[in-house]
């Protein structure tokens, strides 16, 4: 999977609370059909951290735990937004050109 | 070793400190079909440092100092292999030569600096020491054999005997090398990242004259396999150098 659409689905998934690896990748399941590879789910984990977009959660469970639980920040929540509202005016236009969709 | 464990341990050491296990359960859940994504993703965080979760101060800095120690070895080892006169490494063949220049100036830039304490310093000689005896020790008994006389001219299970032999000593020679960078890292004065990036750089422009002079080989010469081999790796070492040098924010 490209690295900027498992970035995107992670984003999606963590908007709805903290998670830790495993179901983020179990929520993605439930999102698309299909789990993501390792490769493409720490990466994208590691590459949202790095620019700030996901951090670890602060509290429960014990600190290992703590340090694999991620959270969305609100830079996170900002570029997600930006993000789904422009894959929404290209989707309205797609379905528009379709004839699927009101002008 | 697990080939899910292997896969956890090829991811960059701050990325395997924090996901490590759980990469290593999700290819041992998945399977042999995750594999490709496995590697994948780790070859892509190794090409973009700037990423990696710091879980130590300066831990980005001191793999990518033994990071580059490797590759450096990695390509002494690929030219000595190859063994192509248009990739020489004397001054007596400054074209042919051209090509380790930088390679050597960025190995010198991106060095750390030894602590100036006479404590440290002892200390220092002491893990030398042990780390690079064996290596001394398998390298003397080579040299003493190829002067013993006792094989003058090898032929079939001792020539592939002695080959095999030459090359694991070299291969073992640079492994400790590496090691010895690693553990000298823990205590030296770390080059900063914008030296660091400049000796990725630099060690990049190096490997991409050398594959370009191994290039230019191959168009004269009848194209064979060991200098495509050879043109092919120094390629991918350099474009692979260069990308993560290119990611290193300063």
């Amino acid at each position: 999977m490209h690295s900027a659409d498992a970035q995107m689905l992670v984003l999606t998934v963590l908007a709805d609370g903290p998670r830790h690896g495993y179901a983020i990748n179990t929520a993605i399941e439930e999102l698309t059909g299909r789990k993501l590879g390792p490769g493409s789910l720490y990466g994208a984990l590691t590459r949202l951290e790095a620019r700030k977009l996901v951090r670890p959660a602060g509290a429960g469970g014990d600190a290992a735990d703590r340090h694999r639980t991620m959270q969305i920040t609100d830079a996170g929540r900002a570029a997600l937004r930006a993000e789904l509202e422009q894959m929404a005016r290209v989707s309205q236009a797609g379905l528009r050109a379709l004839g699927t969709a009101p002008a | 070793m697990r080939p899910s464990a292997l896969m956890a341990a090829l991811y960059p050491p701050a990325v395997r400190q924090r996901w490590g296990a759980e990469i290593s359960r999700q290819v041992a859940e998945s399977g042999v079909r995750s594999w490709p994504d496995a590697l994948l993703g780790a070859a892509r965080l190794w090409l973009h440092p700037g990423d990696w979760p710091e879980t130590t101060s300066g831990q980005t800095r001191q793999v990518l100092t033994v990071t580059l120690f490797a590759v450096t070895a990695a390509t002494a080892l690929l030219v000595r292999a190859a063994g192509q006169p248009v990739l020489t490494g004397s001054l007596r063949h400054p074209a042919t030569s051209l090509w380790l220049a930088p390679i050597l100036l960025g190995a010198a830039l991106g060095a750390p600096a030894p602590p100036l304490r006479w404590r440290a310093l002892r200390r220092l000689a002491t893990v030398a020491a042990r780390t690079l005896a064996g290596p001394a020790i398998a390298v003397a008994a080579m040299i003493v054999t190829a002067h013993a006389g006792v094989l003058h001219h090898p032929a079939g299970h001792a020539r592939i005997g002695l080959l095999a032999g030459y090359w694991a000593v070299l291969s073992f020679t640079a492994l400790r090398l590496c090691t010895l960078t690693a553990r000298y890292a823990r205590t030296a004065h770390l080059p900063t990242t914008r030296r660091l990036r400049a000796s990725a750089m630099l060690i990049g422009a190096g490997l991409s004259l050398a594959a370009g002079q191994s290039l230019i080989f191959l168009s004269r010469t009848a194209p064979g396999t060991r200098s495509l081999t050879l043109a092919l790796a120094l390629s991918l070492l350099a474009a692979a150098t260069i990308t993560a040098a290119h990611d290193l924010r300063t």
